[in-house]
């Protein structure tokens, strides 16, 4: 029941909902007219004409995720779906409320049994909401790791089943008849035998009221039994998208608001010395300047960002003249100052050669070398990168005696609840944070400080609402950057070209992510000596889950290499996949040898291009090490570059598993395009590079996003069905543009490059 | 200070600074939020929105410039999302987070103004705004659907 929920949540979330109200505003006085419906579960509101409200409890950024995640409630609803609305989900009853009982255990027997409930990864809760939560309203609000899916379907499904199981319960005492009875579809109850039927919507009131008596008795659907689920389904999302009505966290507006521009010292770990208001005071619409210090570590992951100072005016374009031209002083750590892109090259080509952290050590990878026919060695190397999503950083803050409210794009809004908490004093019970879309995440930005420097703002002007927006500029400083890379390859190959060692060394700052995804465990290709080395050093950039996490660099090394050494074996580099595959023993050693004769059949690999074009393959996979959730795909990329060095990526051919299946798979398909421009972008244009200490590429000018005009003009998926669950489609598909592009160029212009971006090389050739 | 400004066939008295950029005047005078903020140095066309029908990037030009000229935005393309342009967008599921799409489909409108069947070098050559999401792909064959659709409306 919710009807704890205040009047005044109830009308922010409400605004907060697509198209409920003028856009963006809040507007009190309108919403007082609707009076709240009781819901059926946390998860579901049904209205008296049919309509059902959907909470998401994941942050929609463009992956799909306020459909998919309706599609597994109403897969078991059995509602009529032209009638779903979609609506967050309260980021504030998950800090006051206990999940269903029924929801904490996860149906069926892991990832390779279709009827149960697969993978999920709840770790303990711990105070920041960082790791799981296994046992809050609900559970899991966080939007990462491209596991809405895999970790919310189950207990979506239950919430959907819960509810239609109740409805009918609520029929079978209204009509005084056996449950078993009873059928529903498309939000109407039936009863065969007497000719009767009613709605949902009548339903409702009956089936809120009347909990279930065996709760723990409900299944969910397998995939052979869905009818919603697996079919696709456009955006909900979408129609308000395209009409400019999308209330994102840029556009909140509340009475009295203020808003704030922000400058924080470029040179993390900096504080503002003095500033000189006075020198700005007059300016048109300024009110205030207010200091905030460097975000308490606990309340960013443990990153260090900045200090800084934000001025307060009517209008944001007047807080932003006025701070530029407002007079500030830092002070920097000079240890952090000194710091350049060389610099840290230099350390990150000493830490790996120091000896590391040695993962995987298999046969004997030195006496391979010792006997092999010849040594094949490699570095390639990474750079930091920015997110950059579309929507600068922002949030509205409000805080008063006892409460805090905030209206924020967050994929992360149980840890800035937290951060709200520590921040003002106000028990996490009394914040309520009113979930926006969000205008693009690509890595849980929660860790960046955008709520923090809002909510220190607006905890100095209690009673005032504040809207914290960032520059672009401010925004690349406030990111959290995915770190700067390096690895070290190097195998011994016998005489025929097959490699008998590989000895892997990958290199990242202490704290980056993924250091060592693709690597961990055992080789993907075989190899009978395998020795896999992890080595790290210090910077001071604050790092981050950026889309792909450890995934993408370390594919592109890995399959770089692969390619690198089929050409030494002088080898077809699909053939030469192939067959280091199939001398495996990986539990999904047939799905990915599918994936590579699927996506070089559909390329039409082998047959002639001409001199200036060719293909290069490579496979993807997370999960290949063990027999758990999985996701397994190989592209096949169709590369051209001109005599001027001009890359175009020309065609992309996509082999995919569904595992059991793909929950909407019209979202899958925009997922996988989207990546194809994100790893073109990572593989060509973008690297972020430090000076004095701080980020250099700070707008679109330095840090270049491809155009529709590099956009591949033809890319074909196609799919092809696994046993297992996938791990998730938001974050590290498409890889393989990265080392396809590289060895393309090598096929055309003989030249091997392993450091990206590309298109800082020249690429010329006659 | 105040001036009169002319969005979506509306005349609104502004009383605002004329060297504020138009995108902030849009936002914060007028009120209308699809015209969106992300660069502000023109680079990346998320504020896109007509001046007397051409395409501009209205965080980089001083709102007095659209002084007696007609503003569109994303909100006067239709009052219910009907136009082709919308209809098209809707029918691939072009946007993922939307952001930038306001701007996409502006820029696109102003192409096919002058253009009504573009062809793909056009696209390339006109719409050239940045989309993080990666939806260039749908957005191209949502331009040439809507370029079906408006031909098939004269």
């Amino acid at each position: 029941m919710n009807t704890d929920v205040t009047r005044r949540e109830f009308l922010a979330t409400v605004a907060a909902a697509q198209g409920a109200f003028v856009l963006g505003f809040w507007m009190p006085e309108k919403a007082q007219a609707q009076a709240p419906v009781p819901e059926i579960n946390a998860w579901i509101v049904i209205d008296p004409d049919d309509t059902v409200t959907i909470r998401i409890a994941q942050t929609e950024l463009g992956q799909g995720v306020w459909t998919s995640n309706a599609m597994m409630v109403c897969e078991e609803l059995q509602c009529d779906w032209s009638k779903v609305r979609p609506q967050y989900a309260s980021a504030n009853r998950d800090a006051r409320e206990k999940a269903p009982e029924w929801t904490l255990k996860v149906p069926g027997d892991g990832a390779t049994d279709p009827r149960g409930g697969g993978e999920p990864t709840f770790g303990n809760r711990d105070r920041t909401g960082v790791s799981g939560i296994p046992d809050s309203l609900y559970r899991r609000m966080r939007t990462n790791a491209a596991s809405s899916v895999k970790d919310g379907r189950y207990y979506l499904q239950l919430a959907g089943a819960e509810a239609r199981e109740r409805l009918l319960l609520a029929a079978a005492a209204l009509w005084q008849v056996p449950v078993a009875e009873l059928t529903a579809r498309d939000s109407v109850v039936s009863h065969a035998a007497s000719g009767r039927t009613t709605t949902y919507g009548r339903l409702a009131p009956r089936a809120a009221a009347t909990p279930h008596p065996r709760p723990e008795t409900i299944t969910i659907k397998p995939p052979d039994q869905w009818t919603l689920m697996g079919t696709e389904r456009k955006n909900l999302d979408v129609p308000a998208k395209v009409t400019g009505q999308t209330v994102y966290g840029i556009d909140i507006r509340l009475p009295g608001m203020k808003w704030a521009a922000v400058k924080a010292c470029p040179v993390y770990g900096g504080d503002v010395k003095r500033y000189d208001f006075d020198a700005i005071r007059s300016m048109p619409g300024v009110r205030s300047a207010v200091q905030f210090p460097i975000p308490d570590p606990a309340c960013t992951r443990g990153r260090i960002f900045s200090g800084g100072v934000a001025v307060i005016a009517d209008t944001w374009y007047q807080a932003k003249t006025a701070l530029d031209r407002m007079p500030i002083e830092w002070t920097v750590p000079p240890e952090n100052a000194a710091v350049n892109t060389s610099m840290m090259r230099d350390a990150l080509a000493r830490a790996i050669a120091e000896p590391g952290r040695v993962r995987v050590n298999e046969g004997d990878v030195d006496a391979g070398f010792a006997r092999a026919a010849r040594i094949v060695e490699a570095t390639y190397s990474t750079p930091y990168l920015a997110r950059a999503r579309m929507e600068p950083g922002n949030a509205t803050v409000l805080v008063t005696g006892d409460r805090v409210d905030i209206w924020i794009g967050d994929q992360s809004p149980q840890e800035t609840r937290f951060s709200a908490s520590k921040i003002t004093g106000v028990p996490e019970q009394n914040v309520h944070l009113h979930l926006c879309h969000l205008g693009g995440g690509f890595g849980r930005n929660g860790n960046g400080p955008q709520a923090e420097h809002a909510i220190m703002i607006a905890n100095q002007m209690r009673g005032t609402p504040v809207h914290m927006l960032w520059t672009r500029e401010e925004d690349f400083i406030g990111t959290t950057y995915r770190a700067m890379g390096l690895a070290r390859l190097k195998a011994g190959l016998d005489a025929d070209g097959w490699p008998i060692a590989l000895d892997v060394r990958t290199c990242m700052q202490r704290d980056g992510f993924g250091p060592d995804a693709s690597f961990d465990v055992t080789s993907r290709y075989y190899v009978p000596s395998y020795r896999y080395s992890s080595h790290t050093t210090r910077f001071h950039v604050p790092v981050g889950t950026r889309r792909g996490v450890g995934q993408a660099a370390h594919e592109f090394y890995r399959e770089s290499f692969i390619d690198e050494l089929a050409r030494v074996a002088g080898k077809d580099p699909y053939r030469y996949r192939r067959e280091l595959i199939a001398r495996t023993n990986l539990p999904y050693k047939a799905d990915m040898l599918k994936a590579l004769d699927m996506a070089a059949e559909m390329s039409g690999w082998g047959t002639p291009l001409p001199r200036g074009k060719a293909r290069a393959i490579a496979l993807e996979e997370r999960g290949a090490e063990g027999n758990g959730s999985a996701t397994i795909s190989a592209m096949v990329h169709t590369v051209s570059v001109s005599r001027a060095g001009k890359v175009r990526l020309e065609r992309v051919d996509v082999a995919h598993d569904t595992g059991f299946g793909l929950v909407n798979p019209l979202s899958v398909k925009k997922q996988i395009e989207g990546q194809i421009t994100w790893f073109y972008n990572d593989a060509m244009h973008q690297g972020t590079t430090i000076a004095d200490g701080h980020v250099v590429e700070d707008n679109f000018n330095r840090f270049p996003l491809s155009r529709i005009a590099e956009d591949p003009p033809e890319i074909n998926i196609r799919f092809f069905p696994t046993s297992h669950w996938l791990v998730g489609m938001g974050h590290d598909r498409a890889t393989s543009v990265q080392s396809a592009i590289g060895d393309a160029i090598f096929q055309i212009t003989g030249k091997r490059l392993r450091d990206l971006p590309y298109s800082k090389h020249d690429l010329s050739w006659s | 200070m105040a001036f009169d400004l002319t969005v979506n066939g509306r005349a609104h008295r502004i009383d605002a600074d004329p060297q504020t950029p138009l995108l902030w005047v849009v936002r914060d005078h007028v009120g209308l939020t699809g015209t969106k903020f992300s660069c502000g140095i023109g680079q990346c066309g998320a504020c896109t929105l007509h001046v007397d029908g051409r395409a501009v990037r209205s965080c980089s030009v001083p709102a007095s410039t659209a002084i007696g000229k007609p503003v569109t935005t994303i909100e006067g393309v239709s009052p219910d999302g009907t136009h082709p342009i919308q209809m098209a967008w809707k029918e691939l599921d072009a946007p993922q987070c939307g952001y930038c799409q306001s701007g996409m489909i502006m820029s696109a409108l102003a192409l096919l103004r002058d253009r009504p069947r573009p062809t793909d070098a056009d696209i390339d050559a006109r719409v050239t705004n940045a989309c993080r999401c990666g939806t260039y792909h749908r957005v191209r064959k949502a331009i040439h659907l809507a370029a079906d659709l408006m031909g098939r409306a004269r």
